[in-house]
């Protein structure tokens, strides 16, 4: 291969200009001409049905337009269960559940005319515990699951509200802990947190019925999702459809799928054509949109005296709130590999997705990895413990390398595990002492490793145009959420026409021009857009070669191809730049169009009876992280000093951009092991709703980061890369975990670990020593 | 109750009719079209609204229509120092203190307060000051590192 031009390199952002002017416009930004203000109401109730709506009095108010509910909008939506109302039929699920909407000509007239609907509700018992959710002769949440349209791979569970029961089998565990000489059980937990990306959620609808088009700005991060799930709703055609993405300020997850966007579509039909805009503002943002996934995990393990491990047994009831949105597949992919990165004979996974009275639950930074790894890799170290081993060297006995078959029965490629837990431990001097601590305060090191899959199979595809004047425009909906996608894309299709970063620039995210993407998720832009990008600048250069061939007399083979120049291979000074060749083939205005798609072939999907799949993912991720954090012991504060984080991310497409992911994965994970968790009591009600009361990690809170890239280049992915979005937060709260029992010996298994879980378990072993 | 407000944007003088409860974020979002002022929260928690009232930085949700009249207001679109960007916006592009850019303005003008009163702050004191201004992406680092060079910048000059 010839040298790398821009790919590897650690160029800055190409959005950021933008950004620090204040030019950059957000969808919350976006103010449209002659636009409508949308209000929502939200349900009071956690589970109840409604008897009445009575809108009169609110479509009487003087500036209102318009006024929905399900009546109006009589539809529903869902990824793989298709469960979610627009706007509640019949009965609400959660608080914070649409129910209602208003159109006016101004902020304050919505305001004030939603508050005028009145709604009759009776109340039906609440679930919100998800272990309690699926006991025998609870109440269905969702009483018509049956009749819903579902994928085909969803397997309702036997007890009530399990919405999917995914099943991993293999060897026998039984088998397994009669063979072990020390087994290790425990229950886990991780509780409820949010995405609170800066930027809350809105969207704006406007319908024209002349055309008959229905028009979406929304910053959503799959908008070909949304497309495809607003078309079905509705049983519109595709094309009548339109989704145009703004910029978008965060996601995290929280950003896919459709919250705000029904509520705007359902005004928009009642609106004579003119646009609606409906915000959610914080407090809404937190109780109607999404939330990460709680989750109880019982995890047993079996070992060998030597430290081999022999089987490993899992339940996890992940709780997915009122609608099904991303659970099933959270739950699949989440506990698929729950059992963690190491060479298990025995394996038994039972992951439950379960209804609760609670929002939502989606996709969120990790997808189900942090949850397994709070519990898996803690428990790792108490079977260290208990044989008397170094964490390390357990893990290094057992851990995937290349070639290894996994549990679910697929060869792994590309495991570049092992260097990242030599080089996140070395970081931060792992068996050296530690500096003294002050009195009444224990420091400790802790570490946690994780692997983490790609949704599969998806598709990316992407268009690069080439212009007279030899600049490039890349065609790509991989959504610009803050993660550095413009930058990585704008480097892959300069890096094959050969031209400065300066000259390459991103079309802006339309579904009606931009090919098809699968999502803005699961880490997997750079692989698989990357992949497309890469094809379509191919395809888009070999045209220009092909037409330069009769402009400089010359057969394709005997043309080279440097520095945006078409030449002569026996004459290099014989050239022509690329703008020059799309000139005279194609005239001023000419543009050469490559196109390119990527997708990932995946084997046999996963079988329903044992989980297994002889390619379950596109690529796997690896990554290790160490923390170092001192513990007063008087209060149960815990602080971390320092954290490295190695991940291997295949090939650094930009090494800056990697960076820059792992330090603000680290920091949300260091949140969400200290101190987040959205307090939500037994009637269903989210008691901290602002960012007063849910404490995001400041500037004040964050420890030294250590972030360390490694590169175990994966075959197929542009110039070896992988990903690296997601895993920055994934073994976090594990590591700190794990550090916390080595600085006081004691284990804190419910997240987060905020002084006073801390503190009560210090208490207990005091006590049970006495 | 609407009121008549005349009051400095950036160096321009404004002249409005406004209710006197809408809010100073409000009026330059939605009112005057200046978005370059984010709401993150709009209860005085996150900092995304920061702008200089009267050469001060406040959260600009949490200020009322009805105070401004007279005022000298400063927003993002007013930190460049004629056609060039002031130095924390140059330090923010080069050290990579953006990611998704909604917090970033905020953080630009709480940056330009801590070094308008403070052209040498330590780490603390940088931690301290962006203390109120939160940010989900970057994990902050960066952004120290920005005011820092800023801080450098400003004071080689």
């Amino acid at each position: 291969m010839s040298e790398l031009t821009a790919v590897g390199k650690p160029i800055q952002r190409v959005d950021a200009e933008e950004k620090i002017t204040g030019q950059a416009v957000y969808g919350y930004d976006l103010v449209l001409p002659d636009m409508l203000y949308g209000k929502t109401l939200f349900s009071p109730k956690a589970h109840a049905r409604i008897k009445r709506i009575n809108t009169e009095k609110a479509k009487a108010y003087p500036g209102v337009v318009a006024v929905v509910t399900a009546e109006d909008a009589p539809w529903t939506h869902g990824e793989t269960v298709k469960d979610k109302p627009f706007l509640a039929q019949g009965k609400v699920r959660c608080i914070g559940e649409p129910v209602a909407a208003v159109a006016a000509e101004d902020e304050d007239t919505a305001e004030a005319a939603v508050k005028l609907i009145e709604v009759e509700y009776e109340d039906l018992p609440v679930y919100t515990d998800p272990e309690e959710a699926c006991k025998p002769g609870c109440v269905e949440i969702h009483e018509d699951f049956g009749k819903y349209r579902k994928a085909d791979f969803i397997v309702k569970g036997a007890a009530p509200n399990v919405a999917e029961h995914f099943k991993l089998r293999t060897g026998d565990v039984d088998i397994g802990f009669k063979q072990s000489d020390v087994i290790v059980e425990e229950r886990y937990f991780v509780p409820i947190i949010q995405h609170a990306a800066m930027e809350p959620h809105s969207a704006h609808a406007q319908f024209d019925k002349e055309s008959g088009r229905l028009t979406i700005w929304v910053a959503n991060d799959a908008p070909f999702r949304a497309l495809h799930e607003i078309t079905e709703a509705l049983g519109m055609p595709k094309e009548k459809i339109r989704f145009i993405n703004p910029l978008q300020g965060g996601g995290f997850g929280s950003k896919g799928g459709l919250k705000v966007e029904p509520i705007a579509v359902a005004l928009a039909f009642h609106t004579n054509g003119r646009p609606v805009r409906v915000k959610f503002n914080r407090e809404e943002t937190f109780i109607s949109t999404l939330t990460r996934h709680e989750a109880v995990v019982y995890s047993k393990t079996g070992v060998k005296k030597d430290g081999t491990l022999m089987a490993r047994a899992m339940t996890i009831y992940w709780g997915a709130g009122a609608y099904a949105e991303k659970s099933p597949t959270v739950c699949i992919r989440g506990s698929l590999p729950a059992p963690g990165p190491y060479r298990i004979p025995h394996v038994k996974v039972d992951g439950y997705a379960v209804y609760t009275n609670k929002p939502v639950a989606g996709s969120y930074r990790g997808y189900g990895i942090p949850q397994g790894a709070w519990a898996g890799e803690q428990q790792m170290d108490e079977i260290a413990k208990r044989l008397g081993m170094d964490p390390i060297a357990i893990r290094m006995k057992n851990m995937f390398v290349e070639g290894d078959i996994s549990y679910w029965g697929e060869q792994l490629h590309a495991v570049g595990l092992k260097e990242t837990l030599v080089k996140a431990t070395e970081a931060i001097d792992w068996g050296k002492p530690t500096k003294t601590a002050k009195p009444g305060v224990k420091i400790g090191k802790g570490f946690a490793c994780i692997q983490k899959p790609t949704r599969s199979p998806t598709t990316s595809a992407a268009g690069v145009l080439v212009n007279a004047k030899g600049e490039v425009t890349v065609l790509a909906g991989t959504v610009e959420i803050g993660q550095g996608c413009n930058t990585i894309l704008s480097q892959v299709a300069a890096e094959e026409l050969k031209v400065p970063l300066e000259r390459v620039h991103m079309h802006q995210l339309d579904t009606d021009v931009i090919p098809f993407d699968a999502s803005t998720t699961s880490s997997r832009s750079t692989y698989h857009m990357g992949n497309a990008v890469r094809r379509a600048s191919i395809h888009a250069r070999e045209q220009i070669m092909e037409a330069a061939g009769p402009m400089l007399e010359a057969k394709v083979q005997d043309l080279g191809y440097a520095d945006g120049k078409v030449f002569l291979k026996d004459q290099p000074q014989q050239a022509l730049p690329i703008g020059e060749v799309v000139r005279r083939k194609l005239g001023i205005h000419g543009k050469v169009r490559g196109d390119g798609s990527y997708t990932y072939e995946i084997g046999k999907d996963l079988d329903l009876e044992t989980g297994h799949s002889d390619h379950a993912s596109a690529f796997y991720m690896y990554a290790t992280q160490a923390a170092e954090v001192e513990v007063d012991e008087e209060s149960g504060r815990v602080r971390v000093l320092r954290m490295s984080a190695a991940h291997d991310v295949g090939k650094a497409i930009n090494p800056l951009n990697c960076v820059a992911q792992i330090e603000g994965g680290v920091v949300m994970g260091i949140g969400s092991a200290l101190h987040e968790e959205l307090v939500i009591d037994n009637t269903g009600k989210v008691r901290n709703p602002s960012f007063l009361d849910y404490h995001l990690v400041t500037s004040l809170d964050t420890p030294e980061l250590i972030p360390i890239v490694v590169e175990c280049p994966e075959p197929e992915g542009p110039y070896g890369a992988k990903g690296l979005g997601e895993p920055g937060l994934a073994p976090t709260p594990a590591a700190i975990g794990n550090a916390v029992t080595d600085a006081v010996g004691v284990r804190v298994y419910d997240l987060p670990l905020k002084p006073e879980n801390v503190y009560w378990a210090i208490r207990k072993k005091k006590k049970d020593a006495a | 109750m609407k009121m008549n407000i005349q009051f400095s944007l950036n160096g321009k003088s404004i002249s409005r009719d406004v209710p006197t409860h809408r809010l100073l974020l409000d009026l330059l979002r939605d009112e005057i079209g200046v978005t370059g002022t984010k709401e993150g929260c709009g209860t005085g928690d996150c900092g995304a609204c920061t702008v200089f009232l009267n050469g001060k930085p406040v959260n600009s949700c949490l200020v009322l229509s009805g105070e401004l009249d007279g005022a000298e207001i400063v927003t993002i679109e007013g930190l460049k120092i004629g056609p060039e960007l002031h130095p924390i916006q140059k330090t923010f592009l080069q050290d990579g203190g953006a990611q998704c850019g909604y917090c970033t303005p905020g953080m630009l003008m709480m940056s330009k307060a801590l070094l308008d009163e403070n052209p040498n702050p330590s780490e603390e004191e940088i931690r301290f000051a962006l203390a109120g201004n939160l940010c989900r992406c970057t994990g902050y680092a960066k952004i120290v590192q920005a005011v820092q060079d800023a801080a450098a910048l400003l004071r080689n000059r």
